[in-house]
């Protein structure tokens, strides 16, 4: 280090009590110690309990019972930050060293415009500042941040910002006051990847511009070695490695820190890809399926907006194949798998099952086809209850359906059990105390117990940590190959969908945009869309789509106004006057792959070769 | 603007439906339960030729829904009826003997409820003066300091004064407060002092719900993350409470206020009113209850409940205004 550290972190211990201070405590953090220099970006990187978050609170001395700093000091200008009285450190807090965490949509008060929250921060760091020039500046870095309509932005509420909004607020929160360090925690970790992309590239030039230092925390390598001049690896509270970022990934020295580079999944050197299925046949049919929500409008007396959810999805599934559908969030992913399921039914179009319409079914009809197919959510904790013993929770679709009683259904529970990897003396125990991973077995069980011939995946996998992730998907494969499930995963997760899908949608703003194989949807894209989603991926290795070609701006534009023409237009690169007046219609190709886009094949530019990282790729000629 | 308006209208018109259905349940069960209303207007000597002469001026013979019918028309009027019982210069004229009654010199229940409003008014008023003195300071400390002895105290409190009837309290207070000491007056109503122990009764009955809804509301907002965050933003704990967890925290707070207290409130005066020899609205009612006075029973439990519909409504409102996330 060339310049007198900003901050330097000396020899700093976390430990955590044992419960009601008994049994003693345990380390989080040992003998941790850094500098961080003015001006520069230090990415910290480690697994979920590694200590990361911990670390990030002792930087702002936010450490709370049970856990206690045992030894340790945080120098900054001089001073201890650990041996600061609370009233000298809450003076630096937001003034001088700035907070962002993880998850942003529950750190403002949800009933104050987010405008006036950001106001009341900075009068508070200020003592001096007049309520007007606050806002002038708040509404300033609103703008700097790329939020659009800034000044109407400023008056909205929390629940009005979508999760990549409320992180831009968040950082004009921490930015406004120019504080001298910021400790950015995890903050892409909730974001889809097109935003994540955007976040990181608007920090580093902020960064920059406001001349702070960064302190930034992630668990994905791909995010830090983007944006950090150098990279801590940390690992069950320790520091392992510390090297600059390109350097990291070149020639990792420590032992974990090459474990960790090789577990990023890999999603075009060397990608694992299902092999393609054609023989089977169709087991699910959707047809122009449409649904639109109707929603009270606060503005105009007994106004409604109508939230066009889903608007004409098509596509079929064969047996035993695994269909992946992709998006970002909004884009009617969610609302589509509620349709398949028959939790609601669509407003127009057809779901056959086996021929059957399952759309208008109705008690015992819909009951039997249910048996068929099962759903499995996000959050393995809800879909639990927490009263009944797994045993008695796995049974019950068994006697929902009266397929078992007896002896014949505890038999049939424990071959389940034992099939999805679940140890049989669990079967009457509560779920309390299970991980999320058990927890996510025992939905599998209860699902797989009716033999049902297809299953919707909805970010099934997303709430889980990589390892147990790939011990999922392994199950998941297994069960296919023994009983020739089918399986639709809908997801946001790029690398895992190209780990496990044959075939992929890519759904955007309610449609599906592009309809092809994996090796097409990856490697030869039609859609601009789905080349920007794939630009946007962090990854360790070299893309064939570069950001700078097709990185989007902004989100996408609400479903209840959505543009004429091509949706996409309004944030497509290659948009030209008759996307404007006329909507591309999904037009399969003799491969059986299809994109909706005027641009015909290779009016698209070139993708980047996957070796050399210097070609752009060249302008389309409209 | 827009929303205010079709909130109102929208809530209102959803609340007069509500009262017009409850109205018609107790119109109804007067009607149908046992005892006569013309033996009561008439007296136990009336013959019955004169009984049922009576009960054909006055409708009683018609259908439930026809009477019910010209009793929304004359409430809409502002016409509650007249009661059974009472005359117009107040005192008991039921029972008077000589054959056919005239209706006339009974007194209007709508003129019954306004005389006794004004006194239900101040007893509840005070009444809640009261429960928020006691619930405010037990409750704010409570719920900003969970785990410690001020969340104990919150809870014994609160388990003491649920546990203890009002009517108990009632008379202990006038024992100690009135006919001992001789501090304060107790029975009947001459000048404001008389409000005063009735309205602690009230209050010991009210006070517990509040001190729970307000311990539980503003530990839950301190358990919320921006709350933390926002001491981490740079904003001070004491702004932050004051600000944000109180601001938020009164969103349940008048929810209970609305659902459960309002409610309770009602019954209370009830029996505090009775203990008391209060003339508000409890007394009427309960004496007319013993004299199966019904236009006066029916009338203030149709007027119940509209306050009870229309405070709700002013709650929801209050409530989205605060909290822009919930809907109506």
């Amino acid at each position: 280090m060339a310049a007198e550290p900003l901050v330097r972190v000396d020899n700093l211990s976390v430990t955590l009590a044992g419960r009601g201070g008994q049994g003693g405590t345990r380390p989080v953090l040992s003998d941790i110690s850094f500098d961080v220099a003015p001006r520069s970006v230090l990415g910290i990187i480690g697994e979920s309990g590694s200590g990361k978050t911990v670390l990030s609170n002792a930087l702002v001395n936010w450490v709370q019972a049970p856990l206690n700093i045992a030894s340790g000091h945080i120098f900054y200008g001089g001073r201890d930050l650990l041996a600061l009285p609370e009233t000298e450190m809450a003076k630096l807090r937001g003034r001088e060293i700035a907070y962002i965490g993880a998850n942003p949509t529950v750190a403002l008060d949800p009933t104050v415009p987010v405008g006036r929250q950001i106001v009341e921060k900075l009068m508070e760091v200020e003592p001096g500042i007049a309520r007007a020039a606050a806002r002038r500046r708040v509404i300033e870095t609103l703008d700097a941040v790329r939020i659009p309509s800034a000044g109407r932005r400023f008056d909205e509420y929390p629940f009005q910002f979508s999760g990549g909004m409320m992180q831009r607020a968040m950082i004009v929160d921490a930015l406004v006051s120019n504080p001298k360090l910021l400790v950015a925690d995890n903050i892409t970790q909730p974001l889809d990847v097109t935003v994540a992309a955007q976040i990181i590239r608007l920090l580093r030039d902020l960064q920059n511009d406001f001349e702070t230092a960064v302190v930034f925390i992630s668990s994905a390598l791909g995010v830090v070695s983007d944006i950090a001049d150098d990279v801590l690896v940390i690992n069950a509270g320790r520091i392992v490695e510390r090297q600059p970022a390109g350097a990291l990934t070149r020639a990792p020295e420590h032992a974990y820190t090459r474990a960790l580079i090789e577990k990023v999944p890999r999603l075009w050197t060397g990608a694992q890809t299902p092999a393609a299925s054609h023989a089977a046949d169709v087991v699910l049919e959707v047809r122009d399926v449409e649904r639109t929500y109707v929603v009270p409008d606060r503005t105009t007396l007994f106004g409604e907006n109508r939230v066009r959810a889903v608007r004409g999805v098509s596509f079929d599934v064969r047996r035993g194949e695994s269909f992946g559908l992709i998006g970002e969030s909004g884009c009617g992913k969610s609302t589509l798998s509620r349709l398949l399921s028959s939790i609601e039914p669509p407003d127009k179009g057809a779901i056959r099952v086996g021929g059957q319409d399952i759309a208008g079914l109705r008690g015992k009809p819909l009951l039997e086809m249910r048996r068929r197919f099962q759903l499995l959510l996000q959050d393995p904790y809800n879909a639990i209850a927490a009263h009944a013993s797994i045993g008695r929770t796995i049974e019950e679709p068994l006697r929902i359906h009266g397929l078992a009683s007896g002896a014949a259904l505890k038999a049939r529970v424990r071959d389940v059990m034992a099939e999805v990897g679940l140890p049989a003396d669990l079967y009457d125990s509560l779920p309390v105390g299970l991980s999320a991973g058990q927890r996510q077995r025992v939905n599998i069980a209860r699902a797989l117990a009716l033999e049902p011939s297809l299953m919707i995946l909805d970010e099934t996998l997303s709430a889980l940590d990589q390892v147990e992730q790939a011990r999922l998907l392994a199950l998941f494969e297994t069960l296919q190959q023994k009983h020739g499930i089918t399986y639709l995963y809908i997801s946001h997760d790029l690398a895992m969908v190209r780990r496990v899908c044959a075939r992929i949608g890519v759904m955007y703003l309610g449609r599906i945009v592009e309809l092809a194989d994996n090796a097409a949807i990856f490697e030869n894209p039609r859609h601009p869309y789905t080349r920007a989603l794939l630009s946007s991926v962090l990854t360790v290795e070299p893309k064939p789509f570069l950001p700078e070609t097709y990185l989007l701006e902004g989100e996408p534009p609400d479903p209840i106004h959505i543009p004429q023409g091509c949706s996409f237009r309004s944030r497509c690169p290659f948009a030209f006057d008759r996307c404007a007046r006329e909507d591309p219609a999904l037009v399969f190709d003799g491969a059986g792959a299809a994109a909706a886009c005027h641009l015909a094949d290779g009016q698209l530019p070139q993708a980047a070769p996957l070796i050399a990282a210097g070609g752009h790729p060249i302008p389309p000629a409209n | 603007m827009a929303f205010a308006i079709e909130f109102f209208l929208r809530r209102l018109s959803q609340g007069l439906l509500i009262v017009l259905l409850v109205a018609f349940v107790i119109f109804t069960l007067l009607r149908v339960a046992p005892g006569d209303p013309i033996r009561i207007i008439l007296g136990p000597m009336a013959t019955a030729t004169a009984m049922e002469e009576t009960a054909q001026k006055l409708g009683l013979r018609d259908p439930i829904p026809v009477q019910f019918g010209r009793f929304v028309l004359d409430v809409a009027q502002g016409d509650f009826g007249r009661s059974f019982i009472r005359g117009k210069q107040g005192g008991a004229s039921g029972g008077s003997q000589d054959g056919a009654m005239d209706m006339a010199d009974r007194a209007p229940v709508m003129g019954l409820i306004a005389t006794a409003l004004p006194y239900t008014l101040l007893l509840a008023g005070l009444g809640l003066v009261f429960s928020f003195l006691i619930a405010v300071p037990i409750g704010l400390a409570a719920g900003l300091n969970a785990g410690r002895w001020q969340q104990k105290l919150g809870l014994y409190v609160s388990s003491l004064f649920v546990s203890l009837p009002n009517i108990w309290v009632g008379v202990v207070l006038i024992y100690l407060l009135s006919a001992k000491s001789g501090l304060l007056p107790a029975i009947g109503y001459r000048n404001f002092a008389y409000a005063i122990i009735p309205a602690i009764v009230v209050a010991v009955e009210m006070s517990p719900v509040l001190i729970r809804a307000i311990a539980v509301s503003i530990a839950s907002n301190v358990q919320e993350a921006y709350f933390d965050i926002g001491q981490v933003r740079g904003i001070g704990r004491n702004r932050m409470i004051y600000r944000h967890v109180l601001r938020n925290a009164a969103v349940p707070l008048l929810n209970v206020f609305g659902a459960q207290m309002i409610g309770m409130l009602l019954g209370g005066l009830f029996v505090v009113e009775y203990i008391f020899s209060f003339p508000g609205i409890g007394l009427l009612t309960i004496n007319a209850v013993f004299q199966r006075d019904f236009p006066i029973i029916q009338a203030v439990a149709i007027l119940a409940s509209a306050v009870l519909v229309l405070i709700n409504i002013l709650v929801d409102f209050a409530s989205t205004t605060i909290d822009r996330r919930l809907k109506f």
